[in-house]
């Protein structure tokens, strides 16, 4: 938890600068006035300490690294002091400069932070307030808070610690000071520090009417800076729960926090309320420990150090913690300052992640910020990632906090370039050691007992004999003497050579089969020749050795295989052109060793778009092509690479434009639409599950026009393992690159075939459902005819029985698979798991990420099956339903004006707001788009979930100014999506990992667009783009960020230019989420909904 | 035209000669004779308007009137010249009035039109890949020698098979291209059409019958597949270069998969979509029996054997009626467009000719077995096909046959390479036989030897007085063919003929004499042929024996049950008749116990079947000498006088049943097939009657230095040391050198110049073989072999068994025979005594 708040501060600060900073004044102002009083000062120590604490943590592990530089960042907030929002600014460093100190330091270290962390809160505190305020907003009071003590510091630390912004701040600032109180801080305090920033809907937001009612009251408590602050920085702390000061809701009690470090609970500002927040959990959970922490903490700010401390434990205990409380202001009166609501930040920087500290597991770092991590015992969390980092002892305490507890699992994920690579074990003939009766693969957490004869498995607790070669006496310690030099022991994630038994058959060769839709809309549009080019180029980067296999054909109302075998002059065409009843034309040399046919595929690729020129078929046998390419790879399976261009229409499962033109938008009044969106019919179910029987995944490439019904066709990449990838509208000019590099990634990314995976849990949970693109024969098993590092699968849990308080809960997701070059491997990820029987901790180790992740998924698992209004419905209740629980469990104190968001949980309305105006569960979308997210959600890794509902957006044109400021983060701070933020001179670049939009303002300098698109006016700006570089700084600049980002997500991202005044312009402003539109409330309208939810429950 | 060109072309007549073998015609020399001299007119001919019968020599022309006029000689109707008849008079007659020019052939006004469609004859080759390589390599050569002699207009596709069947499409020119139909699966015209792709240039027609250019088809679709082969040569050479065995594995246990069936019905249909109408050759190539899809003959496990002739008789084959079913569907499609399908099957093993044999036939094809592709009776014989010049078959295709003749005569059908065209009308008789209730036929393929068995029915006339009365006792048959001339243009045959009543005292002379004993022993063979095949229960022998006791009786001379009285009085032809007779009970020696048991004993059945095994295992230890011959004679009591219905002639019984081999078990049992069966009837049911007489009574000639080439009686007793013997007995020619021969040949005594005499006796033979062989199709099997050698049975098998190994005194230098049969001497004399009661 910490960890995103962390790198969110760094953002958010950023972004914060230009209006928000303005904004945040005010809206600091308003709080000021409110929470001023209460002591701004007091507010901030307190949430400057929650965040603080919990960014430290985190960000001790990115900022490791890069700490420092992140906090370069400071500088930014010096310009922008003036603006006080500075907070953000500070907040970044304050992350980055806890984590420095926490994380290497975790514990020992942690002093020295403390000292910097001090003086960054302070220093922030003071001036950025208003800066600060805008989102940091808690953040920014922690700094207020620590202000007092640190005010000095502030600046300077401000500049450090960019990341916290928001949280950020907060987080910095607690951090440091936890730091100091490390000792106790980090693992201490389980849960109850994240109450975070609370909404003061208070009274009404006077200067802040912006968004009148809550935010109001809020700002003005705390001066400015506090004030913005509070709104988030309060609630975020959850003031509400130490309910010392139940007045509070909104500056007041933020103020009040300070002070009486528990009693505070509403600091109005961020940090009172967070303080509040913090104790109150830390107090019923973690009393001793926030004492001590407070102890320890005093040092910096005592009434901050408290809180501070209190989150610190927090996220020891579960990680990151901090809650996020807002507080809304009353409903009606209060206004609440959009600066001032929780907003995504990320920090640039790198976090250094150990996943176990002291033999317990370490809260994950954000899933969208980059770290590093070292596997200390548990798996990394790129590969296994649970909603809550702390599981429930019971089944009623988890349906209480109304979360979801599921994992997110990624068995291939990428990793780090930095860290170390997953070592591999091989047992021999004999295997793996594994449990003999729930065949747990070994792992750190199996305990070996009676001088290491035995060992007691920590799935089902059956106890073992230690195989006689594996054998080792124990340590003074209890561990084993070995375990230390052995992988399997010490390492969360390790893979094993899989012996004999394992193998049903010889491990496969790498088939490649590429199948090309080649008819008449298909050549004519240019996606041939763009497929054909594509495939041809990426024949260099397929896996070299004779293992590799590689076939062709193409397609129109016929299917045309090629002999590609040597001794042919030329390849020969084979058409099957039965496609209701079909069959591959040849058994073998369809598909041949590459490296024989490299020659004839070269020519062969080379002539198809002009064998096929004049093709005036526009029928396709999409359905019927797929089989019998299937049938050509029966015997060995593999991976089908289709390009498809126009919907399906003859032949075996041939569809019809169930949507009449392809264009209708779903009306509310058509109660069935959303069987549009389910496959039409079973045939490509059916085929695809014998597919995936064969070991046969399809992936499938869309190049189109036109509606294709994504819905049916997608069944068959989503039951095999593969994925949709979809062009529309296709154009052969700018997409054709993109083709390219999304058809060698596909086949250059680290993958594995005829691939079966099981995740184990311990006694007491079980596995109730898998989730993703696969096939599932038996309901343990999931069976992948090809996974890759981009796939993940979702894996939702239920008790089944209590669990032990104090005990673990270990999960374990065994994948066995054959790699491209044809060796069986088995890779076992262990992720173990304190257990709780304390709410707020699971509150406090709660992962935003993973949880909003899951609720993503499980609306695009929903939405072919009911009325779109009701999923949507069902999304907004998830989310109320865990803020209720928060309040009214977590919170109670705090007066029923305000809104608290858990610290940890703090976005979550922000992304479920973002959710509901995304492709999928918008009004107005067209059903092909709409399908697609539905595919393209299903196996998406967590860390791209975010970008895909709430992307992120730079602006461009201010490259050139920030040159100076940036210096080894390629990629600018985000600016929120709002439209508020777009100026008529400016070029914005938005990308959510998939595509990116890049718009021109209608009033740009005409030299800049002459140096970024070699155009001298808007006008010439073409629906088709490519993104040129030119000889100048600022161009080079954004096609570093282009690719830097294209890095990041492994995705090439379609390019698109917008304009204002036209489609694309609409397009770019469908984008800002935090806007209101005619479909959609804006940010604000959404908290003050949902508050008024809670509220209606509440009574 | 060239009018020399014409002259040479050889005359269809011969075909119509055995049609004519009616009992009740006098016309004996115009027979005999049949008028070779023919015209060849560049016009249309004049029908007459009633009947539609072609203007003939025979039609009364007056000249006198003004108007001038002809007079139909079938209905009597009177009809005008047109105009650019004018100037005819008695003087200056065209030449379809030549007396002499009975048989004249007309280019119609089609011609200019079809040859500008460009459709010249088209070749649809049908390959087999189910082949051992080296079998595929030797029909590789082959087809590609044969490549190089196809006409330059000639169109020609390609379609292989094995497991799939691949059609290729030579007009495609980046890369080999090939479609791939599942070989289990039928694939319809409609869905040819669809997938295939020719309606992607140019809508489909919503209604019609689409079919070829001028029918909704787009040339340039029709040209991926049918192309000159001046265009295609290339492609076609480098696809059959590179061409494979089929590819798919074939388990140890199982025959390959091999979609005969499909391939043929595909090739079909592609014809049918592209040509239909126009002369269009199927010419399949198969390599073993068929086992995937429609036209399977037997499964692909083989632990179940292929049907041998004998459970096809037992009705015990499971895949036979489907099979014959779907090649019945088949042959009406290929009759319907006009096609004609050969069959080149080469192979030890069988390859489904009995399932085949009805499309082979109802469309005219040439078919020709042999032991490999390697072997020269396919090379040669494939080879014959494409040469032109003296020896070329002659190969015309898509004709139509019709027939006009005078009203007292009704037809009842046809026996031969055609199909009926269902043509109903007044002529037709209500007794069927062969190809009836017509008065036209389809003739797809057509060529020199083609030959229809046309059996008429003389109409009962309740007072035979009438008959007697009718105008000069003539009556007039015209029978017209229209067809595709191998140069693709399209001509009609008229040939008209005329034959008069016989009646009254010396009715039985007038029989004898004109009575064609080749002819009416080819008609009966056909007859016999087509009842075994159609008639369940029918009996051969019984009804053979019946029919030549029964003409024994009526036209021999014996006094009452006293058999040594009798005797053949007849003239000198008949009684070469009767040698013909004789010799065609040698022609399978096989044939006697089965023939004299049911004489001397009837109703001994038991008996009759042991002889019958016997004679299979001779038939097929011979490899040729499966037809059973037997000249028979049968008439109604009240022939002549009523105007029943008489047929005269020899009868030949093909598809003997032959069981396993009992007497020569080593005999390998792939000989015991219904293949062999089916080829003889389909080549005994098109070959002419020259040929069709070789089949039953093989030729047998001696060399000696005694006298010059003379014939030999075909019997045992003819082999002496001192001579060379050549046999022809049509599948097979055997040159046979006497003891004293050989070993001096193997002194090599022909090489010294002082021994000229005897390379030239050496070297006739072989001469004489050769010009068999030249015109003969299938091209013969050429066997060359010394006496005592283990070949030599080709010659024993087929010679009268005079001398067994039961006979006493063999002349020195003779030989003798292995076998229980009985020689024709005890046959006749059987027959004596029978026939005398």
């Amino acid at each position: 938890m910490a960890t995103p708040g962390g790198p969110r501060p760094g953002n958010a600060p950023p972004n914060y600068n230009p209006n928000a900073l303005a904004n945040n004044m005010q809206n600091l102002q308003i709080n000021q006035q409110q929470s001023s009083n209460v002591g701004g000062t007091a507010h901030r120590p307190p949430n400057t300490s929650p965040f603080g604490q919990q960014p430290p943590p985190f960000t001790g592990s990115r900022p490791g690294p890069i700490p420092p530089g992140v906090f370069a960042r400071g500088p930014m907030p010096p310009s922008n002091p003036a603006q006080t929002t500075l907070p953000p600014n500070m907040v970044p460093t304050r992350p980055t400069g806890p984590p420095p100190g926490s994380r290497p330091p975790p514990f020992a270290s942690r002093p020295p932070p403390p000292g910097a962390l001090p003086s960054p809160i302070t220093g922030t505190a003071a001036p950025p307030n208003s800066g600060a305020g805008p989102r940091p907003g808690p953040f920014s009071f922690s700094p207020l808070t620590s202000g007092p003590s640190a005010p000095p510091q502030m600046s300077s630390h401000g500049q450090v610690s960019n990341g916290p912004p928001a949280f950020g701040p907060g987080m910095a600032q607690s951090g440091p000071r936890f730091p100091p109180a490390m000792g106790g801080m980090p693992r201490p305090s389980g849960g109850p520090p994240q109450s975070p920033p609370v909404l003061s809907s208070g009274p009404s937001s006077q200067p802040l009417q912006v968004r009148p009612s809550f935010g109001s009251p809020p700002a003005g408590v705390s001066s400015s800076i506090g004030q913005l602050a509070p709104p988030f920085s309060t609630p975020s702390q959850a003031p509400p729960f130490s309910a010392p000061s139940p007045a509070p809701p909104f500056s007041a009690s933020p103020q009040n926090m300070p002070p009486p470090p528990g009693s505070s609970p509403f600091s109005p500002p961020v940090p009172g309320v967070l303080h509040s927040s913090g104790s109150p959990f830390g107090m019923q959970t973690w009393p001793p420990q926030q004492q001590q922490q407070q102890q320890v903490a005093p040092p910096p700010l005592i009434p901050g150090a408290m809180q501070k401390q209190q989150m610190f434990g927090m996220p020891p205990g579960q990680p990151p913690l901090p809650n996020q409380s807002m507080s809304l202001g009353q409903t009606g009166q209060s206004k609440i300052d959009p600066n001032q609501i929780p907003r995504l930040s990320t920090s640039s920087s790198v976090i250094l992640h150990e996943t176990r500290h002291d033999n317990q597991a370490n809260p994950p770092p954000p899933a969208t910020s980059e770290y590093i991590v070292k596997d200390t015992g548990n798996c990394s969390p790129r590969y296994i990632r649970c909603t809550i980092n702390q599981i429930p002892c019971t089944v009623d305490l988890l349906s209480t906090s109304a979360m979801q507890l599921a994992l997110l699992v990624q068995p291939l994920a990428l990793p780090h370039p930095s860290e170390e690579p997953i070592q591999v074990v091989d047992f021999g003939e004999s295997g793996p050691v594994r449990c003999s009766r729930c065949k747990g693969y070994i792992n750190p957490f199996m305990k070996f007992i009676d001088q290491g004869r035995r060992f007691i498995c920590n799935f089902c607790g059956f106890t073992d004999e230690t195989p006689r070669d594996y054998h080792c006496n124990l340590g003074p310690d209890g561990r084993r003497r070995d375990a230390d030099e052995r992988p399997e022991l010490c390492r969360g994630t390790v893979e094993f050579i899989a012996s004999k038994e394992y193998m049903v058959r010889e491990p496969m060769p790498a088939v490649f089969f590429f199948l090309i839709d080649v008819s008449m809309n298909a050549i004519q549009t240019g996606a041939t020749a763009a497929a054909c080019s594509a495939i041809s180029q990426v024949i260099s980067d397929l896996p070299e050795g004779p293992r590799t296999m590689v076939g062709i054909a193409t397609f129109d109302s016929t299917i045309h295989f090629y002999n590609l075998k040597r001794a042919l002059q030329q390849p020969l065409m084979l058409i099957v052109p039965d496609v209701q009843d079909v069959y591959t034309p040849l058994e073998s040399d369809v598909i041949v060793q590459l490296a024989e046919c490299r020659q004839h595929l070269e020519i062969l690729l080379e002539s198809i778009p002009t064998m096929f020129q004049n093709n005036r078929i526009a029928d396709s046998a999409f359905g019927a092509a797929v089989k019998a390419a299937f049938l050509a790879m029966k015997n060995t399976g593999g991976k089908l690479l289709v390009f498809q261009s126009v919907l399906p229409s003859t032949g075996i499962g041939s569809l019809s434009a169930r949507e009449a033109d392809g264009r209708s938008n779903i009306s509310a009044g058509e109660k069935e639409a959303h069987k549009l969106l389910q496959p039409v019919d079973k045939t490509l179910k059916t085929m695809a599950i014998e597919f995936a029987e064969y070991q046969v995944c399809v992936d499938l490439f869309i190049t189109t026009q036109t509606y294709v019904d994504i819905a049916s066709l997608s069944v068959v990449p989503k039951t095999t393992g593969g994925q949709v990838y979809y062009y529309y509208p296709f154009s052969a000019l700018s997409d054709a690159a993109k083709l390219y590099n999304d058809l060698r990634w596909n086949v250059m990314r680290p993958q594995g075939f005829e691939a079966v995976m099981r995740v184990r849990c311990s006694q007491g949970i079980q596995v109730q459902e898998y989730s993703g693109n696969f096939c599932k024969r038996i309901p343990t098993d999931v069976d992948l005819p090809a996974i890759d590092c981009d796939k993940t699968i979702m894996v939702s849990l239920k008790h089944d029985d209590k669990l032990q308080e104090g005990s673990e809960c270990a999960f374990q997701c065994a994948l066995l698979y054959t790699t491209v070059y044809g060796q069986r491997r088995i890779r076992v990820s262990t992720l173990s798991l304190p257990c709780t029987n304390m709410l707020s901790n699971l509150f406090r180790s709660a992962d935003l990420d993973t949880q909003f992740a899951c609720i993503l998924k499980q609306a695009a698992n929903e939405i072919p099956s009911g009325p779109l209004a009701q999923v949507r419905d069902q999304a907004t209740n998830a989310c109320i339903n865990i803020l209720y629980s928060y309040r009214k469990f977590c919170a109670t104190v705090s007066s029923s004006g305000q809104l608290i968001l858990p610290e940890a949980l703090k976005l979550l309305p922000l992304y479920t707001l973002a959710l509901l105006k995304s492709n999928g569960l918008r009004t107005d979308g067209r059903i092909d788009d709409r399908s697609f997210w539905m595919n393209y959600v299903s196996p998406l890794p967590t860390p791209l979930v975010i970008p895909l509902v709430y992307p992120r957006m730079i602006a461009i044109h201010e490259l050139d100014e920030k040159e100076l400021e940036l210096d080894d983060s390629i990629i600018p701070t985000s600016i929120p999506l709002s439209s508020e933020h777009i100026s008529d001179d400016g070029i914005y670049l938005l990308e959510n990992g998939q595509d990116c939009l890049i718009y021109v303002g209608a009033s740009v300098q005409q030299n800049v667009l002459q140096q970024l698109f070699g155009i001298s006016s808007v006008e010439e700006i073409s629906n088709q783009f490519i993104l040129e570089q030119y000889d100048n700084q600022l161009s080079k600049k954004l096609n570093a960020i282009v690719n830097e980002i294209r890095r990041q997500r492994c995705s090439y991202l379609r390019l698109k230019l917008c304009k204002k005044g036209d489609s694309s312009g609409m397009m770019f402003f469908s984008y800002m989420v935090e806007d209101k539109t005619p479909s959609g409330l804006s940010y604000v309208e959404y908290l003050i909904h949902i508050h008024r939810q809670i509220q209606s429950k509440m009574t | 035209m060239n009018q020399e060109v014409e002259w040479a072309e050889p005359s269809k007549d011969e075909s119509r000669r055995c049609e004519l073998r009616h009992p009740d015609l006098r016309c004996l020399h115009p027979l005999k004779t049949p008028p070779r001299c023919h015209a060849t007119s560049p016009y249309s001919p004049l029908r007459c308007r009633n009947c539609r019968s072609v203007i003939s020599p025979f039609s009364i022309v007056d000249f006198s009137s003004i108007n001038k006029i002809w007079i139909c000689s079938f209905c009597l109707q009177r009809n005008h010249f047109p105009p650019h008849y004018q100037s005819i008079s008695e003087q200056n007659l065209p030449a379809e009035l030549f007396p002499q020019y009975t048989t004249i052939e007309y280019e119609t006004s089609a011609v200019h039109e079809k040859a500008q469609a460009g459709s010249s004859n088209v070749f649809l080759f049908v390959v087999d890949t189910c082949v051992i390589e080296e079998e595929l390599g030797f029909l590789k050569s082959a087809l590609l020698q044969v490549l190089g002699m196809v006409p330059e207009n000639c169109l020609i596709g390609l379609i292989t098979f094995g497991t799939y069947v691949h059609v290729h499409e030579l007009g495609f020119g980046q890369l080999p291209k090939v479609h791939v139909f599942k070989g289990t699966k039928e694939v319809t015209k409609d869905q040819l059409l669809e997938q295939m792709g020719f309606f992607t240039k140019r809508p489909r027609p919503t209604t019609g019958v689409i079919a070829g250019v001028r029918d909704g088809l787009s040339q340039e679709s029709v040209a991926r597949f049918l192309l000159p082969a001046s265009d295609c040569e290339f492609v076609l050479n480098s696809i059959l270069e590179e061409l494979q065995k089929d590819p798919w594995p074939v388990p140890s246990d199982q025959r390959a998969a091999r979609c005969t069936g499909t391939a043929l019905s595909l090739a079909a249909h592609l014809l049918g979509v592209c040509v239909p109408g126009s002369g269009a050759r199927i010419m399949a190539f198969l390599g073993g029996p068929s086992t995937e899809g429609p036209g399977a003959i037997v499964s692909k496990n083989l632990s179940e054997p292929i049907r041998s002739h004998k459970d096809l008789d037992k009705d015990s084959v499971p895949h036979y009626h489907k099979a014959v079913k779907f090649y019945e569907a088949l042959s009406k499609q290929l009759v319907h467009q006009g096609h004609v399908l050969d069959v080149f099957a080469c192979a030890l093993d069988q390859v489904g000719v009995a399932e085949l044999k009805v499309a082979i036939e109802k469309t005219g094809g040439l078919v020709v077995l042999a032991e490999s592709f390697g072997h020269s009776v396919f090379k040669d014989s494939l080879r014959r096909v494409f040469q032109s010049g003296d020896n070329d078959l002659g190969l015309s295709s898509n004709g139509i046959f019709e027939i006009n003749c005078s009203k007292d005569i009704k037809i009842q059908g046809i026996i031969g390479p055609c199909a009926s065209l269902d043509k109903k009308g007044p002529l037709c008789s209500e007794t069927v036989i062969g190809q009836g209730n017509t008065t036209a036929w389809k003739l797809c393929g057509l060529d020199k030897t083609t030959s229809l068995c046309i059996i008429f029915d003389v109409i009962k006339k309740e007072n035979p007085d009438i008959v007697a009365q009718s105008a000069n006792n003539q009556f007039f048959f015209q029978f017209l063919t229209y067809y595709q001339h191998g140069s693709g243009q399209m001509r009609l045959r008229a040939t008209t003929l005329s034959r008069r009543w016989v009646a009254g005292p010396g009715i039985k002379e007038d029989l004898i004499s004109g009575f064609d004993q080749e002819a009416a022993a080819v008609v009966m063979a056909r007859q016999v042929s087509f009842k075994m095949e159609t008639e369940a229960e029918f009996d051969p022998i019984r009804w053979l024996d019946k029919s030549l006791i029964h003409i024994c009786s009526q036209f021999g001379e014996y006094q009452k049950d006293s058999p040594s009285s009798f005797s053949l009085s007849l003239d000198y032809q008949y009684f070469h008749s009767s040698c013909s007779i004789y010799a065609v009970h040698n022609s399978s020696s096989d044939f006697f116990m089965a023939h004299v048991n049911p004489l001397g004993s009837m109703g001994q059945v038991k008996n009759l079947q042991l002889s019958g095994r016997h004679a299979g295992d001779f038939q097929f230890m011979n490899g040729a000498g499966l037809l059973l011959c037997h000249q028979s004679m049968f008439g109604s009591e009240d022939w002549g006088r009523t105007g029943t219905r008489e047929v005269v002639g020899p009868c030949l019984v093909g598809g003997f049943d032959p069981l396993p081999a009992l007497t020569l078990p080593h005999l390998p049992l792939v000989f015991n097939n219904s293949l062999m069966t089916a080829y003889f009837r389909m080549i005994l049911n098109s070959e002419n009657i020259a040929n069709s007489v070789v089949m039953i009574q093989p030729s047998l000639i001696s060399y000696s230095f005694q006298s010059g080439p003379e014939p030999a009686l075909l019997d045992v007793a003819s082999i002496a040391a001192d001579r060379i013997l050549l046999l022809d007995s049509y599948f097979t020619i055997v040159v046979f050198h006497g003891s004293t021969i050989a070993q001096w040949r193997k002194a090599g005594y022909h090489e010294l110049p002082e021994h000229q005499a005897f390379a030239h006796l050496l070297q006739a033979p072989r001469d004489d073989a050769d010009a068999i062989i030249r015109e003969r199709f299938p091209v013969p099997r050429l066997v060359i072999c010394d006496q005592h050698g283990s070949q030599a049975r080709f010659l024993l098998a087929k010679l009268n068994p005079s001398a067994t190994y039961n006979s006493d005194g063999v002349a020195p230098g003779g030989d003798i025979i292995f076998t229980d049969d009985v020689s024709f001497e005890v046959f006749l004399d059987h027959l004596q005594r029978l026939a005398v009661q």
